[in-house]
């Protein structure tokens, strides 16, 4: 069962008075792969801490729908998520799990279990008893995800996780996006400037465009419409 | 291990903190009448009355402004955070100035001049609630913990103006024993007093182990913290409740102490070389006691009649300590 975000009549910013976009009717699907493109200030980060439930909605409403849960449906990876310095990468990714684990934050055997898979899955075993301040950014933001996909949502949403990684990187983080929405079943939707990654690793599109629409479809649909030429 | 390690040397400086003061015991007597009670009156009153509270407040206070700076250190993100960051101390230097120095500035009698040591404590505790309490409200509409840092060392600010003013105000005598009391003095908790100071830094311990779940979270980012379902605000709270039975009880019985707070963190982690919580707190209380009975050792002079303030001995102490971890290691990253 998958579950899905219905985005009804949604403004988004930090004032009443002057949202930074407003009318947004859009459909999140699980176990998709969205990639969330537009110009730099036009709200893409806005909308995902929105979405995310870290900013409330100005207007609108954000709904599950289909099947599935109500509550902690998203996970948020920011572009640059703040480490903690001599904090070994198994007890950062833990973390994650504060749902449930005990009161000392300590995990059971399942747990540990999980722990250890989603390190294998994003490919950080190697890396369980590193200092995580001591970790390349593209390690790190590994970790991050692996930290996000332990908190068992079906939603995951991720702000500019390629921006500071290298070429090889970049190109494994989308393999990695990819394989957590097929495998893991989980709904992801990332914002991104590199439009040939996402052209190559998106099921979906939503291109957010300065006269205040938000368009949605798949690649191939939004090139042919010629929405995607009104980034360049 | 590195904690038994901890645990011995705290053992070893407990017992030559009962041993060693500013008066010469042969250490037979003391042994008798720690043991068996068989010494001479003049031998058993100085270590009953005298040493051994001495010694369990040092332990106390050590623990309480250790575990509270790490705390602090971990809410804001920000290594220089200490126990007082919120303004505590002069909140509590308020109460005990308006105590002390109120009567003679206001140029009226001390209603009970009996109550003098009790009353100190007592109103360096309301004055460290009245701040804390301050502080929670304005919690509540403040989103962001650095938005919160800046209030509280405002806070700060307006109490030691507050304190200068009635200072300016009041005769020699009471201005003296206003400065007496920032020296600190971990000698006057005795009998009741050291009871109910016991009473509320075990309790503010406890709570603080209960916020080691919170706290590994916390270090990673507001943000991070509030996609996990976390309350900011009654996680706040909950730590300002432990500071303030922590750093609020000690500065109320011993004065403000300084250093040990904002130094002890940095030493544990040099030691420990992790921060998970879990570590941090149990280890930040071992050094933090090692690290104050060792400064009360030492402002006793032991040997010679004359007794150092113990504020001014843990920061000559500690200092050098720092600033070696400063330049060894790069652990006061957070």
């Amino acid at each position: 069962m998958t579950t899905t975000l219905e985005i009804h009549d949604l403004s988004i910013g930090y004032s009443k008075r002057a949202p930074l976009f407003k009318q947004i009717n859009a459909r999140l699907n699980g176990q998709k792969v969205t990639g969330l493109l537009g110009p730099n200030g036009i709200g893409k980060s806005t909308l995902l801490k929105t979405l995310a439930g870290l900013m409330p909605p100005l207007k609108g409403s954000i709904q599950p729908a289909v099947t599935g849960k109500t509550d902690n449906l998203c996970a948020f990876v920011p572009s640059q998520p703040p480490r903690a310095a001599h904090f070994s990468v198994r007890d950062t990714v833990s973390t994650g799990r504060y749902r449930y684990t005990n009161w000392l934050g300590i995990e059971d055997q399942e747990g540990k279990h999980m722990v250890s898979e989603a390190m294998e899955l994003t490919g950080i075993s190697h890396l369980a008893d590193r200092n995580s301040a001591g970790l390349s950014d593209g390690e790190f933001q590994r970790v991050a995800i692996a930290r996000a996909l332990i908190q068992d949502t079906p939603l995951i949403l991720l702000d500019e996780p390629t921006a500071f990684l290298d070429i090889a990187n970049k190109r494994a983080m989308g393999l990695l996006l990819r394989k957590l929405a097929a495998e893991e079943n989980k709904g992801i939707l990332f914002s991104t400037h590199d439009l040939s990654l996402a052209m190559e690793h998106c099921d979906l599109f939503w291109i957010m465009t300065p006269d205040g629409v938000l368009h949605q479809g798949t690649p191939a649909e939004m090139e042919q419409n010629g929405t995607l030429k009104r980034l360049l | 291990m590195k904690k038994l390690w901890l645990l011995l040397l705290l053992l070893l400086l407990i017992v030559a903190d009962v041993f060693l003061g500013s008066v010469r015991l042969p250490a037979a007597e003391v042994w008798s009448a720690l043991l068996s009670g068989e010494s001479s009156d003049f031998v058993s009153k100085i270590i009953w009355n005298f040493r051994v509270p001495k010694m369990v407040t040092a332990l106390l206070a050590g623990m309480a402004l250790s575990v509270c700076g790490v705390q602090m250190q971990t809410l804001f993100r920000n290594p220089l955070a200490d126990p007082y960051v919120l303004g505590i101390s002069s909140g509590a230097g308020l109460g005990v100035a308006f105590f002390v120095m109120g009567t003679s500035a206001l140029g009226t009698y001390t209603p009970f001049p009996w109550l003098s040591d009790l009353g100190t404590a007592a109103f360096a505790w309301i004055g460290a609630l009245a701040v804390m309490l301050l502080i929670v409200a304005a919690s509540k509409r403040l989103k962001s913990n650095m938005t919160l840092l800046v209030l509280g060392i405002m806070i700060g600010s307006a109490g030691s103006a507050l304190i200068g003013l009635i200072q300016y105000f009041s005769d020699a005598p009471a201005l003296k024993s206003y400065v007496l009391w920032t020296m600190g003095s971990l000698g006057n908790v005795t009998g009741n007093r050291l009871l109910i100071m016991s009473g509320l830094c075990l309790t503010g311990l406890l709570i603080s182990v209960f916020n080691i779940k919170d706290l590994n979270v916390l270090l990673m980012g507001e943000q991070y913290a509030r996609s996990l379902g976390i309350k900011l605000s009654w996680v706040r709270n909950k730590i300002f409740v432990a500071t303030t039975l922590l750093a609020g009880s000690v500065t109320a019985f011993c004065g403000p102490i300084g250093f040990i707070g904002i130094a002890v963190p940095h030493i544990s982690r040099m030691i420990f070389n992790n921060a998970n919580h879990r570590i941090m707190i149990p280890a930040s209380a071992l050094t933090g006691s090692c690290m104050m009975i060792l400064a009360d050792i030492i402002s006793q002079l032991p040997g010679s009649q004359s007794v150092l303030p113990v504020n001014t001995v843990a920061a000559l102490m500690g200092i050098p300590v720092i600033i070696y971890v400063i330049f060894k290691n790069r652990a006061v990253e957070l």
